[in-house]
């Protein structure tokens, strides 16, 4: 299994993808955005998967979505604008 | 996570005694920084308010929203975003602004206010907390003021250009700016100029790096158990009450006096200091941070918090206009009705942007 961190532009936003994670029996939690990720302040949620064909629907109100590799990101997906 | 928490309490304990030091260089007592004192000082100098006490283009907030800015900057975080509900969020703005203006202080100085052993602040802290729970709560049932989008480059840098037009503001002084007189009330106490730029510079530095909030501290421990950012809020009262001591044993002059009366720029009604920092608490958890972040985050381009700030100030001008603001005689009667209709407000826009059953 992989890690992965998805942020978003709301709590809201992180709430609702924990629960799509959850509903197709992916591990996730919310927890507050890392410092070195970025600079917001928000939630985002920490999950783990086996790909990214495994991920549920992403929301509009995601922003981007990166896997963990020991001490870094390396970013999978970002939502335009 | 180890070091980034010795970061935050290292951070919070500069922030502490940088605060204390305003008040040996000159600020008004327990108001090293106060936000909300500040924009409202800003504004009356601005001629939105008429309150001659309390007219200041005050350096410490140009250099907060500038010091962030740099520090975006330089670390390739300043991006210029917004239309997430900017009209709810000055709305909101107005109504912490008058929240704590019935306190007297924004939540930073309520832990300055602790710090130099006021206990009336401990009522605003219950208050506070309270309001954070509140806000909490709607944050559960899916309240969101939606998402924000990218502007261009020049709708970020807006907000710290009008910072350096204040500065140049205060630096020239022309007749149509309005300054306390001297001895003429919290207005007329201040650092020098640099000092209390520097002193902002710095501190916005650090809260930028740190996402140091008021706010965030108590949310975090309630949403995830998560205690990083109280760190910093627990620092800062620990190392201004020590410097507030040092200060006292080196000066002769007491920096640290605990108790309830008597407390400078402060009053001692203990429901309406609770109550406005209940209302305070929980604009700011629905806006996503205090005032000091909504600060830091104009100064990375975020333009909602822009709107925030033109929100916080437009509240002082209010607040001050309609003799809503308390003084150290105590609340006012038309600042008791205008924070029940404030907590009124902010719960009716809680309610409304709250989308449980889509959650």
């Amino acid at each position: 299994m992989k890690e992965y961190i998805a942020t978003f532009y709301s709590h809201f936003g992180a709430i609702r993808f924990k629960k799509a994670c959850e509903a197709i029996g992916l591990r996730a939690a919310v927890m507050p955005v890392p410092r070195n990720l970025s600079s917001s302040c928000g939630t985002c949620v920490k999950f783990q998967a086996s790909g990214e064909e495994t991920f549920p629907e992403k929301n509009e109100e995601m922003e981007k979505i990166v896997q963990i590799k020991g001490d870094t990101f390396c970013k999978v997906y970002e939502a335009e604008g | 996570m180890k070091q980034e928490k010795t970061f935050i309490a290292a951070a919070g304990i500069i922030i502490g005694v940088i605060s204390a030091a305003l008040v040996f260089f000159g600020n008004p007592v327990n108001m090293g920084f106060c936000i909300a004192c500040f924009l409202r000082d800003t504004s009356g100098a601005l001629g939105l308010h008429s309150a001659a006490a309390v007219q200041y283009i005050r350096p410490e907030i140009i250099g907060l929203v500038l010091g962030a800015c740099i520090a975006a900057l330089a670390g390739k975080e300043f991006k210029a975003r917004g239309g997430s509900a900017p009209v709810t969020r000055f709305t909101l703005g107005v109504f912490v602004m008058i929240g704590c203006l019935m306190f007297l202080g924004c939540p930073f100085r309520m832990i300055l206010r602790i710090a130099g052993g006021d206990g009336n602040a401990l009522f605003g802290l219950f208050g506070f907390a309270l309001g954070i729970l509140i806000g909490v709560f709607f944050l559960k049932r899916g309240y969101t003021l939606k998402r924000s989008y990218k502007m261009p480059w020049a709708e970020g840098a807006i907000f710290p250009a009008v910072q350096i037009a204040f500065l140049i503001l205060l630096a020239a002084a022309p007749a149509f700016i309005h300054f306390t007189e001297p001895e003429g009330g919290p207005g007329a106490k201040h650092a020098a100029i640099l000092i209390s730029l520097a002193a902002g510079l710095i501190v916005g530095v650090l809260a930028q790096k740190t996402r140091l909030c008021m706010v965030g501290g108590i949310r975090d421990l309630v949403l995830f158990r998560e205690y990083k950012l109280i760190i910093g809020f627990a620092a800062i009262i620990l190392s201004a009450l020590a410097a507030n001591v040092i200060l006292g044993t080196v000066t002769g002059t007491a920096y640290f006096n605990p108790g309830f009366a008597g407390q400078p720029i402060a009053h001692t009604d203990g429901l309406w200091n609770a109550l406005g920092m209940m209302l305070a608490g929980f604009g700011c958890v629905l806006l996503g941070g205090c005032p000091l972040r909504q600060l830091v985050l104009s100064g990375e381009g975020n333009t909602d918090s822009a709107v925030t700030v033109f929100g916080l100030m437009a509240g002082a001008a209010f607040a001050h206009n309609f003799g809503l603001a308390s003084s150290g005689e105590g609340p006012t009667a038309n600042g008791k009705i205008a924070v029940v209709i404030g907590l009124v407000v902010v719960a009716v826009i809680a309610v409304l942007n709250s989308r449980k059953q889509e959650a």
